[in-house]
């Protein structure tokens, strides 16, 4: 499925997966995430300044890693879903230059509405062989086939 | 105070006035607006370390397919659209040519509270966030408030600190709230300042999440 492709309600399945989203964590990308989110704080691109704040090293900042799960549901979720809401963002270790984000989630369930239906997806990152945010939950709403019309 | 309370170390009591305003509006209403209206370039710059390919925020047909009235920021992005100018014309930013020089303002790490002790390491530890509808080119956005909700003190592998929990509304500049933030972060004087050897950094991250387990009251 690609990210053009609208994803219904009777399309999903509690339990399934989300396809994983690797972000190799460059200085090069961390410094490009922190030009353009503006979070400009030295603990994200500068590994003497991070040491000195007693991190091992420089780290993702906050909005990349929380649009990662954007991301990681866009891609499975296609262009009309509407997010509701994200809740259990918790960073609880570093993700730190040289290790690769991945972002995963999994369908948690699918309640179907009249007009659309409410899905919850579980969604984390692992990091250096653990679980480095979450997991949490977005929640989302997507189409009813029959709502949508020809097309 | 109890006989406990007397025997909490001098550093956590340093913390019971930030305690003691929980609840406390420290923006007292106001509105931190967001440096710029939201315009594809920002979104572009945005997209491209997340290799982000979604048509909603390029592709204004893709929008209007998806009942848009046109491309829309990220969901994601009511933090970094939220976040205010680094500069103003007349101020002097950089006073300092030492390699890790600070700005001499800094609108991004968590601004002083006035009360409490004075911390210098920063970080955000959790986000909840409730969306109300996209955010579309030309908006502009800021947070409304800035209510404190918990305030745990805790002496993490980083340093001793509190974790904090803030409120906002994010806003329009009609006042319209499209969506509502909880944000965490942990304020703390960095344990190089007070002691002889670094953190073990691992350790830091379990005591956040052990921390963040005994006092989530948001």
């Amino acid at each position: 499925m690609s990210i053009n492709t609208i994803r219904y309600a009777e399309d999903v399945t509690v339990g399934e997966r989300l396809p994983q989203v690797d972000l190799p964590l460059t200085v090069y990308r961390l410094v490009m995430a922190a030009g353009a989110n503006r979070d400009f704080n030295s603990i994200h691109h500068n590994t003497e300044y991070a040491r000195s704040t007693g991190a091992p090293e420089m780290y993702a900042n906050t909005s990349l890693l929380m649009s990662s799960w954007e991301r990681c549901v866009r891609d499975w979720a296609g262009p009309t879903a509407q997010f509701d809401s994200i809740r259990g963002f918790r960073m609880k270790a570093f993700n730190t230059v040289g290790t690769t984000l991945s972002v995963h989630g999994e369908v948690t369930s699918c309640e179907l509405g009249q007009d659309d239906a409410r899905v919850s997806i579980r969604v984390w990152c692992e990091s250096a062989g653990r679980v480095s945010v979450g997991p949490g939950t977005v929640s989302l709403r997507l189409p009813r086939r029959e709502q949508a019309g020809p097309g | 105070m109890t006989e406990t309370d007397t025997r909490r170390p001098e550093w956590m009591q340093e913390w019971d006035p930030v305690i003691a305003a929980i609840g406390r509006d420290f923006a007292e209403g106001d509105v931190t607006w967001g440096a710029d209206p939201v315009e594809p370039g920002a979104i572009r710059r945005y997209l491209e370390p997340l290799e982000f390919d979604c048509p909603l925020h390029t592709d204004p047909q893709a929008a209007a397919a998806a009942g848009l009235a046109s491309v829309s920021m990220p969901y994601t992005g009511v933090i970094s659209w939220t976040i205010p100018v680094a500069w103003n014309p007349g101020e002097v930013l950089f006073d300092s040519a030492e390699r890790d020089a600070q700005p001499v303002i800094t609108r991004i790490n968590s601004p002083e509270l006035g009360i409490g002790p004075r911390t210098t390491g920063f970080f955000g530890t959790d986000i909840d966030v409730d969306f109300e509808r996209p955010v579309l080119i030309g908006e502009r956005i800021g947070r409304r408030g800035r209510r404190l909700v918990s305030c745990v003190p805790k002496e993490t592998g980083v340093g001793r600190g509190a974790f904090l929990t803030w409120e906002s509304d994010v806003i329009t500049t009609e006042g319209e709230v499209v969506a509502r933030i909880r944000v965490g972060t942990y304020a703390y004087v960095p344990a190089t300042d007070y002691e002889a050897g670094p953190a073990e950094p691992s350790q830091a991250a379990s005591d956040a999440q052990q921390a963040r387990n005994g006092g989530e009251t948001a």
